[in-house]
């Protein structure tokens, strides 16, 4: 029913229902995708499918990731195999939507590739997408296990070591410091794999797990999950929240004054998720998989690293060099493979090599996990430059040997390799 | 342990009652459904960040009123030409405008998260026998009560208060007693975007502050607004410390299911009183 006020107004009544209704709305409407970039009228261009994530608690990493892959392409002069080239990139706002903008790249856009998969869950359903479509696909961020493991398929290339591998550096770190944890990770298969590794290492080497909690994505407010861990006095907390959400909870870790009362770790951060921490706030030992300070980066990575300077007015963070590392390992196959057929392409891909010091990483032929080392780091205990957190501890494992102990071996391995 | 969890929830409900009476109001009085107002929570807390590094913590209050003038603004510019239509017209235009927001913060801010933490005289905690609660948190529930004491003095009290609550009800006979409803409805949808921006304020320290940090905001503000009952000021206060009590308790106990607790608490009492614990028949919404 529609009413008259008295000032010539209409109004439309909008009862409890248009509110629940408003609010399943909003729910569903914040995962709607945005536009993408590319440009759909460019005379016959190469399309390359990029697929991060546009809204929700891991954009602020995807903004980097999908920064450093453009850059890969710009540094080719957006050319491939002396055709135009070109980024078409999609949203990624949950598991269901990251499958669906996967389908429409492949189906609507005709991409040769994809790199994408900010968080495990979507890197999962992309690579779904990849082995029903036969396209390549490179998971550059994604740390989950299945994907390299009991969910690999000959189309899914993963850049991110895997959660075990990140386990094995770090774990004896927190070892050394006491045998009682505390595991608070996310919800979701990324997190779930940080509980078990973990859960498995210390009980193998004589410590208890005290607490172990699975903290939804998105909490806005970590203080319950900070009073239960305080009850419980761990030695160590191992975390297992992403990004936006690990900001919260280190923001508030601080204000509850645990920072320096119980030491917390976690593996695979990402520089952004300390940046917004801020540095009277920020703690904890971690794993990184790339850091822009670091003196070992090859020179085509300090190269990289200027550029994305230049170009940004502020440092790379590892997450645009993971973007631009993937996208680089697609664009180089493309031109190795001299063909844009994706069987071509997935060939080369499991030959393609990077060195990066005395260490050659690529993707295993058997798994398709390529193999580097990691960076143990802490925060520093006097941030003066905002930009530079870290103390890097150590760059692990030390040798090739080693390297390929800690990603383990064919035999060990959960993945049954598909065929072309 | 559960005594500290509740104390906690409390203060975690306070900030939620803040969100969710800006919403309420403009609801109640103007029929629209904000999906901006989390944008206006997110608007809150990036300009008490400036301000306060800029000029000082105490430069950050200007922050909410800065938002209530915004709103004000986005009330004549936009709002206003929705009054009478389709409610779904509503609905687009607000999540528009949200998603307008959420990008322009992006573009000015960037997507990574900045950082932004409590003053430095409020670092550190108090404790009374099991209670933890931090210094910070106590002002927040200090600054919160106060906000809604005065709010609700000024809707009882005031003669503006008095237009509010009567143009919730019957509008048009407002309008017929020569009340100048347009300008009414302007500082309506101002007030309710001030109470957000004080909301994005205090939780700013507190909360990831990123351009899509809206969505922590928004959602539990529309769920305390359903279980309270529309335009049941009493009932936004007392849902709100419910939802932030059930949550704290949830995470003691079922920390898995915290996200999920207040949607299943909703479910069971619209189930229950489908109008919500203080919903009233109200004509111009049946």
């Amino acid at each position: 029913m529609t009413k008259t006020t008295g000032n010539g107004i209409l109004r439309t009544p909008v009862g409890r229902r248009g509110v629940v209704f408003g609010a399943a709305s909003l729910a569903a409407s914040t995962k709607l995708g945005m536009p993408y970039i590319g440009n759909a009228a460019a005379a016959e261009p190469i399309k390359i499918g990029m697929i991060w994530a546009k809204t929700g608690s891991i954009v602020d990493q995807a903004e980097y990731l999908a920064q450093g892959s453009m850059l890969a392409l710009e540094q080719r002069n957006n050319t491939l195999l002396g055709r135009p080239a070109e980024i078409v990139w999609l949203d990624e706002p949950n598991p269901q939507g990251a499958q669906l903008n996967a389908e429409r790249l492949v189906g609507e856009h005709k991409v040769v590739g994809i790199v994408g998969g900010a968080l495990s869950s979507f890197a999962l359903a992309i690579s779904a997408v990849a082995k029903k479509s036969k396209v390549p696909f490179i998971a550059a961020n994604a740390a989950a296990a299945a994907l390299t493991g009991s969910s690999c398929n000959k189309y899914t290339f993963r850049l991110q070591p895997p959660v075990d591998v990140h386990t094995r550096v770090l774990a004896p770190y927190c070892a050394a410091i006491g045998k009682k944890w505390y595991i608070m990770t996310a919800a979701y298969a990324f997190g779930q794999d940080i509980k078990k590794s973990f859960t498995d290492y210390i009980t193998a080497n004589g410590g208890t797990v005290v607490g172990a909690d699975e903290v939804p994505v998105g909490t806005p407010d970590f203080s319950s999950f900070i009073l239960k861990i305080r009850a419980a006095k761990p030695d160590v907390v191992i975390g297992g929240v992403a990004a936006s959400d690990l900001t919260t909870f280190l923001k508030q870790w601080n204000e509850l004054g645990m920072r320096g009362k119980i030491p917390f770790a976690e593996i695979a951060v990402g520089n952004t998720d300390l940046w917004g921490v801020g540095p009277e706030a920020a703690d904890g030992l971690f794993t990184l998989t790339w850091y822009y300070k670091n003196p070992n980066n090859p020179p085509e990575e300090q190269a990289m690293a200027a550029a994305y300077e230049k170009k940004y007015n502020r440092p790379a963070a590892d997450k645009a060099w993971m973007g631009w590392m993937g996208m680089r390992a697609l664009l180089d196959s493309i031109e190795l493979a001299k063909s844009t057929e994706s069987g071509a392409i997935v060939n080369a891909l499991e030959t393609w090599s990077v060195t990066r010091g005395d260490l050659a990483s690529a993707y295993r032929p058997f798994d398709h996990q390529m193999t580097s080392r990691l960076l143990v780091a802490s925060i520093k205990p006097k941030i003066t430059d905002k930009w530079d957190y870290f103390d890097i501890k150590a760059e692990l494992p030390a040798t090739q040997a080693d390297v390929e102990k800690a990603f383990g071996s064919q035999a060990d391995s959960a993945c049954k390799m598909d065929a072309l | 342990m559960i005594l500290s969890q509740a104390v906690n929830g409390l203060v975690l409900g306070f900030l939620y009652v803040l969100i969710a009476i800006g919403l309420s109001i403009i609801f109640g009085m103007l029929g629209i459904v904000n999906f901006a107002h989390g944008a206006f929570f997110a608007i809150g807390a990036y300009l008490a960040l400036v301000l306060s590094r800029d000029y000082g913590w105490g430069a950050a209050f200007l922050a909410p009123i800065l938002v209530g003038a915004i709103g004000v603004v986005v009330e004549m510019l936009l709002i206003r030409h929705l009054y009478g239509k389709e409610p779904l017209l509503g609905l687009i235009l607000t999540f528009a405008l949200a998603l307008l927001v959420e990008a322009i913060l992006r573009l000015i801010f960037g997507g990574a998260p900045v950082p932004f933490n409590p003053p430095k005289i409020l670092a550190g905690f108090v404790e009374y026998g099991p209670i933890l609660i931090t210094k910070y948190r106590l002002t927040v529930l200090a600054i919160t009560v106060i906000a809604l004491v005065a709010f609700w003095a000024f809707l009882e009290y005031t003669r503006f208060g008095r237009i509010i609550r009567a143009g919730s009800r019957d509008a048009e006979m407002v309008g017929l007693l020569g009340i100048n409803l347009p300008i009414v409805l302007s500082g309506v949808f101002g007030v309710g975007c001030l109470l957000a921006g004080l909301a994005g304020m205090l939780a700013g320290p507190l909360w990831t502050v990123n351009p899509s940090m809206a969505g922590g905001a928004i959602m539990p503000a529309f769920v305390i607004v359903t279980i309270g009952g529309l335009g049941s000021y009493g009932g936004a206060i007392i849902t709100g410390l419910l939802v932030g009590v059930v949550t704290a308790m949830t995470i003691q106990f079922y920390p898995d299911w915290s996200s999920a607790a207040m949607y299943i608490l909703m479910a069971v009492i619209l189930l229950m009183r489908p109008r919500g614990l203080f919903g009233e028949k109200w004509e111009r919404f049946e």
